[in-house]
């Protein structure tokens, strides 16, 4: 999977906001870090991200506010025009795209969440919903349809005449859900859709989406601020700090092998065993494999924390979803993940 | 000549006049705009001269406007003529627009017209000798206001009326000041709260006029008006000045036409040139609306009702 | 790279400023205590530094008019919007134009107007549209009030449109702002009469100019609203929209403008009351109606149908207010699936069946098609004997305020006023400038002021300076307790506001006639006008701003013991600084707009001169004279919002 050419890839972009970034960037020699343009009288949005994104993975795209993980993301959709750098998707350089070009990619190929939903007030649910269609020039029937569909599968059935002010928070972003997903979409974005929830509502929503997930299998790229949120969804995780990506890796390599002082403090309070899971830890089968009872390998260290302190075993066989010895686990390291000692 | 006779002596002679072209020459179908003002016997007689117009088979439209800038709107054609033109008020701004072109006189109402300092009658009782002025200088004192210090305060009318009250005042050697009102409005309500607290007062007033029906008064008998007194200091009391003298006794209230009305409107052409209404006349319009509260429609109605000898000849020709 | 390397920034701190102002300021003072030494040009403006404006204006005007022919182009619109006018004069009060179907009755309207107002906001809403057109026709005003409606009726869209469309151009092309934008303010402080002059010679006379001032003086916040509303959609809404793949077009038209449609509809409801407020002065240039009415019968005193006109006018204004709000902070309600059409479509049918009702009486009974004038209700005796009864309690009082205000007030401040060298209160302007705003400020108030001495009027400008100066104070010492007071509870709030919109809407002409019967022709009465007027905004910004107040910052009071006149002046009224601000600056507004309203009592000031160029049709002194009153209401308009803005932000409010 890894191998195939990446569905979104961008290559040196930068994004600056200020008077005319494009000389600034094409004066200075090296790279400028953000303290210097800071200096010059610009903002950095994004410094020299290089990234591919392959086709039905999820990337989180984690950092504080005003790290750049907005913009960067725009910078994807081509909402915000780069400073400088290419962004390719499915193979087509975005930045050299038309108005009209840039429209069909859109109609067709992305759909997007917001953190406060940009629900249009005066429609109601099902015209929400069918708005990209509207846009396409599909027609009135078909159109209903196909909303209908979505807002089945989005679970607010029975909603469809409700204006979004009639609506919960979370209700809202399951419309904006639905409508992101109206066109069958193959690029994902979504931008801290859950971050306007409460708690309780966010851990459902986060469920429910690894759930639509699972069904329809896009090309992913999510936003957040929240590292745990990014942990339980991601398939890897990009941190950023001041426009910049400190770490790209899958949260097992992150929690384990924090890349720069800043990803090393984020993970600090984390309780790794919840993240890291078996097979990731396991080491290859050397010479005669373990006997007995195999741990699952998309077990986390937390799930199989009972059978780690009652096996005695120093080293524990590792097996995949269909039973196969894939690693040998050492039952130390595992111990010191779970009571997070370094490894 | 009494009007009835003179109308009639107008109207034969204009309806034999036209008599050749007014069997061809019909009046076009577009209304005829009529002016109105802010005062109740302009608006009645306006309503009077409309309805006569709508007798004749004419349409006719009234809008309101502001009473100077009237003769220009007159001058382009944009209202078609105006019933009442005062010499004193509206002399400047008529002559004005007739030297630019566009409009002309069309003719003078029997009424005779006079503006002057006015008072009301209690005042006589307080000062003697009214309503000559140098009696009223005398009780100069007793019209003082704040605003004046010991001097007497003559209330004059707005300032684009153009009185030259100030003028007179120096040119007479009186102990008054001139304070201007900003609307009739303003002087009416003066002279109301004055005569509540039957305080002296005098200010600017005109005949006809509606007030002479709620308060009783009279004008001040200043040095007569004679030709050359506005331009020539030699005449009147002081040989050295200009404006020693009153404003005239007898002014003309005219009518106004705009130029193209003769073409448009024959009939009606000829039927304002012989319209023309006595000061009684006047003052009796204004009653009808100020005092006994018709409305100016009404009071038209009203009066054409009452008058139909006075006002027949006048459209004779047309009907 | 440490901290020290980024070099301090080398701005005037606050205090900098409020030092070089103040020295300005006792320079001003200076040259005002060595008037004798003075060379004359710097007491009067010389000859050569006041500029023919008026000429240049003139000839712009005559080259407009006759060399581009633009008269044609205006008389054409004119004549569109007077065959929109014909329409609606037919179907509001029969007048004899095509379609040649009304006049509507007035059950008919009345009915709809009830059936809106349920539909928009309830009963109470739907007794007060309803029962304002019940009122018209019971008081034998329909006539009238109709005449007045054909015009607003078309007017007012006409307005909306032409905002809206202006509005969209200013937010598109910001370079189009950046020119609109200054055109815009000096638009929103001329007075009334400026616009109607080149109107008359543009247009001509009657209810299409009647219309065309209405739309000039009612576009302007329209467009504003506008500009706001799509300049406030979230950008996440644009984004949804462009990620939905919208064309530009389909964003604007789906996105954009209905996520801005409530300032869009706030817009709305201002040009219906901008319209109301030019009822009266519109009659001036041939609005028919009720305010052509009004000043007829102002003109023979009698009180009492006048004030029935100015209710009529208030309720007119209140209903059409409430309606337009309500529509605009309308939330959509969905019905539930299945709800069959007729209950959906509940108020419609009500409204069909009602009219028809209405129809069918009308047809049947005259006087539910038209309630003539002599079979109308009166209240006019009443509202007289309540007006002489007020005037026979007041007058003693008045009489000795007027003698104490004129003699030891208003004289010595009107000479101070005249005696003060030109140069020293440009300094002076200069200074508070400088203290307030820093160098632009300074040079904002001196090209103000600087190009009303350069006008010609400086010396007519000083009177209407004094005649404000002495206004704003007075209105700010009734207003400022009452809204103080009024804030003291939601109940008194709600009526004080009552009040206050009343009092607004209210046609000022009509206080012209007492407060003169009262005060006489002179200034006090002039000033007692503008007061009556002016302390209006003064007193919803105080009440507004204290109630603004955030409760947490109260009840942190309360818990340290504070008593309520502590509350009072340590937090309520420092934190309402900044709104209360922008009170005294509407004030000030208020005040320069009734000043030269004012001028109907009698006054020698810009006012006067103003009626003088109405009647006379001079375009360029009117607008020269106009500029001037705006320039005053410019300035003034800057310092106080430079002045709030700073503080609000130095207390993170906002």
């Amino acid at each position: 999977m890894a191998d195939a050419q990446p569905v979104i890839s961008c290559r040196g972009v930068w994004k600056l906001y200020g008077k005319t970034p494009e000389s600034y960037l094409a004066g200075v020699s090296d790279t400028p870090s953000f303290e210097d343009i800071r200096r010059a009288g610009y903002i950095a949005a994004a410094r020299d991200v290089t990234l591919d994104i392959a086709a039905g993975e999820m990337l989180v795209i984690m950092g504080l506010s005003g790290s750049g993980k907005s913009t960067l993301v725009r910078c994807l959709s081509r909402l915000v025009e780069v400073t400088s750098g290419t962004v390719t998707v499915e193979e087509q350089d975005i930045g050299a795209l038309d108005e009209n070009g840039l429209i069909e990619l859109r109609r067709n190929k992305m759909g997007m969440v917001f953190q406060n939903f940009a629900l249009l007030p005066n429609r109601t649910v099902l015209e929400n919903v069918a708005y990209p269609l509207e846009m396409r020039g599909q027609d009135r029937h078909d159109r209903r349809a196909r909303a209908l569909d979505v807002i089945k599968l989005v679970g607010l059935e029975g909603r469809e005449d409700y204006f979004p002010r009639e609506l919960s928070g979370g209700q809202q972003q399951r419309v904006g859900i639905a409508r992101s997903l109206a066109i069958e979409p193959d690029i994902w974005f979504l931008d801290e859709p859950f971050s306007a929830l409460d708690p309780l509502i966010r851990r459902e929503m986060q469920d429910e989406f690894l759930r639509l997930q699972d069904m329809l299998g896009k090309t992913i790229v999510f936003i957040t601020h929240d590292f745990d949120e990014a942990l339980r969804l991601a398939d890897r995780i990009a941190i950023m700090k001041d426009g910049a990506i400190e770490q790209v890796d899958t949260p097992d390599r992150i929690v384990l092998d924090p890349a720069t002082d800043y990803v090393a403090k984020f993970i600090e309070d984390i309780d790794k065993a919840h993240v890291v899971h078996a097979g990731h830890l396991a080491g290859p089968v050397k010479g005669a494999a373990p006997r007995g009872d195999p741990v699952a390998a998309t077990a986390t260290i937390h799930d199989i924390a009972r059978r780690l302190v009652e096996d005695k075993r120093a080293r524990l066989p590792v097996a995949d979803t269909s039973g196969k010895l894939v690693g040998v686990l050492k039952r130390q390291d595992a111990l010191d993940v779970l009571f997070g000692e370094q490894p | 000549m009494r009007p009835f006779a003179k109308a009639l002596a107008i109207g034969a002679l204009s309806a034999a006049l036209m008599a050749p072209t007014g069997a061809f020459a019909a009046d076009s179908s577009d209304p005829i705009i009529i002016p109105t003002h802010n005062w109740s016997s302009q608006i009645v007689m306006s309503h009077v001269v409309g309805k006569l117009f709508e007798k004749m088979g004419n349409s006719v439209e009234y809008v309101s406007t502001d009473s100077q800038a009237v003769y220009e709107a007159v001058r382009l054609g944009d209202v078609h003529l105006e019933v009442e033109v005062w010499e004193g008020a509206f002399g400047v701004a008529f002559n004005e627009a007739l030297k630019k072109g566009g409009l002309h006189d069309a003719g003078d109402h029997d009424a005779v017209t006079r503006e002057e300092w006015w008072y009301p009658a209690y005042v006589e009782e307080k000062c003697p000798g009214l309503p000559d002025w140098e009696a009223l200088n005398k009780c100069a004192e007793m019209f003082a206001t704040p605003e004046t210090g010991s001097k007497g305060r003559f209330l004059g009318g707005p300032v684009d009326w153009l009185k030259h009250d100030a003028e007179r005042v120096e040119a007479l050697g009186m102990d008054f000041k001139v304070v201007n009102a900003g609307s009739a409005s303003a002087l009416w309500a003066e002279l109301d709260a004055a005569k509540r607290r039957n305080q002296p007062i005098v200010l600017f007033n005109w005949t006809p006029n509606f007030i002479e029906a709620i308060h009783e008064g009279k004008f001040i008998e200043f040095p007569a008006y004679f030709e050359g007194c506005k331009d020539d200091p030699s005449g009147g009391p002081n040989p050295n000045a200009t404006y020693d003298c009153g404003n005239p006794a007898n002014g003309y209230l005219k009518k106004a036409a705009w130029d193209g009305m003769k073409d448009k409107w024959p009939a009606a052409y000829q039927a304002l040139l012989n319209i023309s209404f006595t000061n009684a006349q006047i003052a009796e319009m204004a009653k009808l609306v100020d005092i006994d509260e018709l409305e100016p429609e009404e009071a038209a109605e009203a009066w054409l009702e009452d008058n139909e000898d006075t006002w027949k000849p006048w459209i004779a020709h047309g009907v | 790279m440490t901290d020290a390397a980024i070099p301090a920034p080398a701005i005037a701190t606050p205090q900098r400023d409020q030092r070089i102002g103040q020295m300005i300021v006792v320079a001003a003072v200076l040259l005002a205590a060595a008037k004798v030494a003075l060379p004359d040009g710097l007491i009067r403006p010389p000859d050569w530094f006041v500029l023919p404006f008026a000429d240049w204006i003139n000839w712009t005007f005559a080259f407009l008019k006759d060399d581009l022919g633009l008269i044609y182009l205006t008389r054409a619109f004119a004549d569109g919007v007077e065959w929109l006018i014909d329409i609606t004069a037919n179907l509001l009060y029969g007048k004899n134009r095509w379609p040649r179907i009304g006049p509507i009755p007035w059950t008919v309207i009345a009915v709809t107007a009830g059936v809106v107002g349920y539909a928009l906001g309830g009963w109470r809403l739907a007794l007060l549209s309803g029962g304002t057109f019940v009122w018209i026709a019971v008081m034998g005003q329909w006539e009238w009030a109709m005449e007045t409606m054909s015009v607003i009726v078309v007017a007012v869209p006409l307005a909306v449109a032409l905002g809206l469309v202006m509005g969209l151009l200013a937010w598109r092309y910001p370079r189009f702002e950046a020119v609109l934008n200054p055109v815009l303010n000096i638009a929103q402080s001329l007075p009334h009469f400026a616009y109607m002059i080149p109107v008359v010679v543009f247009i001509g006379l009657g209810p299409k100019a009647g219309a065309i001032v209405t739309i000039i003086f009612a576009t302007p916040p329209m467009i504003r609203m506008t500009v706001l509303g799509l300049k406030k959609v979230p950008p996440e809404v644009i984004e949804s929209g462009q990620m939905c793949g919208s064309t530009r077009w389909q964003l604007l038209r789906h996105a954009r403008v209905p996520t801005a449609r409530t300032e869009i509809l706030v817009g709305v409801n201002q040009v219906i009351m901008q319209s109301l407020a030019m009822v009266v002065l519109a009659s001036f240039i041939g609005m028919p109606g009720l305010g052509e009415k009004l000043l007829q019968l102002l003109q023979a005193l009698r009180m009492g149908r006048s004030i029935e006109i100015g209710i009529t006018i208030v309720l007119l204004a209140i209903t059409l207010d409430r309606c337009s709000k309500a529509w605009a902070y309308r939330q959509p309600v969905h019905f539930e699936r299945g709800t069959p059409w007729w209950v959906r479509n509940k108020l419609l049918l009500i409204w069909l069946a009602l009219i028809a009702v209405a129809f069918t009486l009308a047809a049947f009974i005259p006087e539910a098609h038209e309630i003539k004038r002599r079979q109308a209700f009166t209240l006019s005796k009443q509202f007289d004997a309540g007006v002489d009864w007020m005037l026979v309690l007041l007058d003693p009082i008045t009489l000795a305020l007027r003698s104490f205000l004129i003699v030891w007030i208003l004289v010595p401040l009107q000479n101070a006023y005249q005696w003060l060298p030109f140069a020293a209160v440009l300094t002076f302007l200069a200074g508070i400038g400088w203290m307030i705003g820093g160098a632009r400020s300074a040079l904002v108030c001196l090209a103000y002021a600087g190009l009303i001495a350069m006008s010609g009027w400086w010396d007519r400008a000083m009177i209407t300076a004094y005649m404000i100066t002495f206004a704003v104070i007075i209105s700010m010492m009734i207003g400022l307790p009452l809204g103080v007071w009024a804030s003291r509870s939601e109940g008194r709030a709600k009526i004080a506001l009552l009040i206050c919109d009343t009092a607004q809407t209210f046609p000022s002409f009509i206080y012209l006639i007492p407060v003169v019967m009262l005060f006489g022709v002179n200034d006090v009465a002039a000033i007692g006008a503008v007061i009556v007027f002016g302390m209006v905004p003064m007193c919803r910004y105080t009440i507004e701003g204290l109630r603004g107040v955030p409760p947490e910052l109260i009840e942190a009071a309360d818990m340290s013991g504070a008593t309520r006149r502590q509350k009072l002046w340590t937090v309520k009224l420092p934190l309402a600084l900044p709104t209360i601000m922008v009170g005294i600056n509407q004030t000030v507004m208020f005040s320069l707009f009734m000043v030269i309203i004012a001028a109907f009592i009698g006054t020698r000031d810009l006012g006067q001169e103003m009626q003088r160029a109405l009647s006379a049709t001079d375009v360029g002194k009117g607008l020269v004279l106009g500029l001037c009153v705006a320039f005053m209401g410019l300035m003034v308009d800057h310092l106080a919002m430079r002045w709030s803005a700073d503080r609000k932000k130095a207390l993170g409010i906002d």
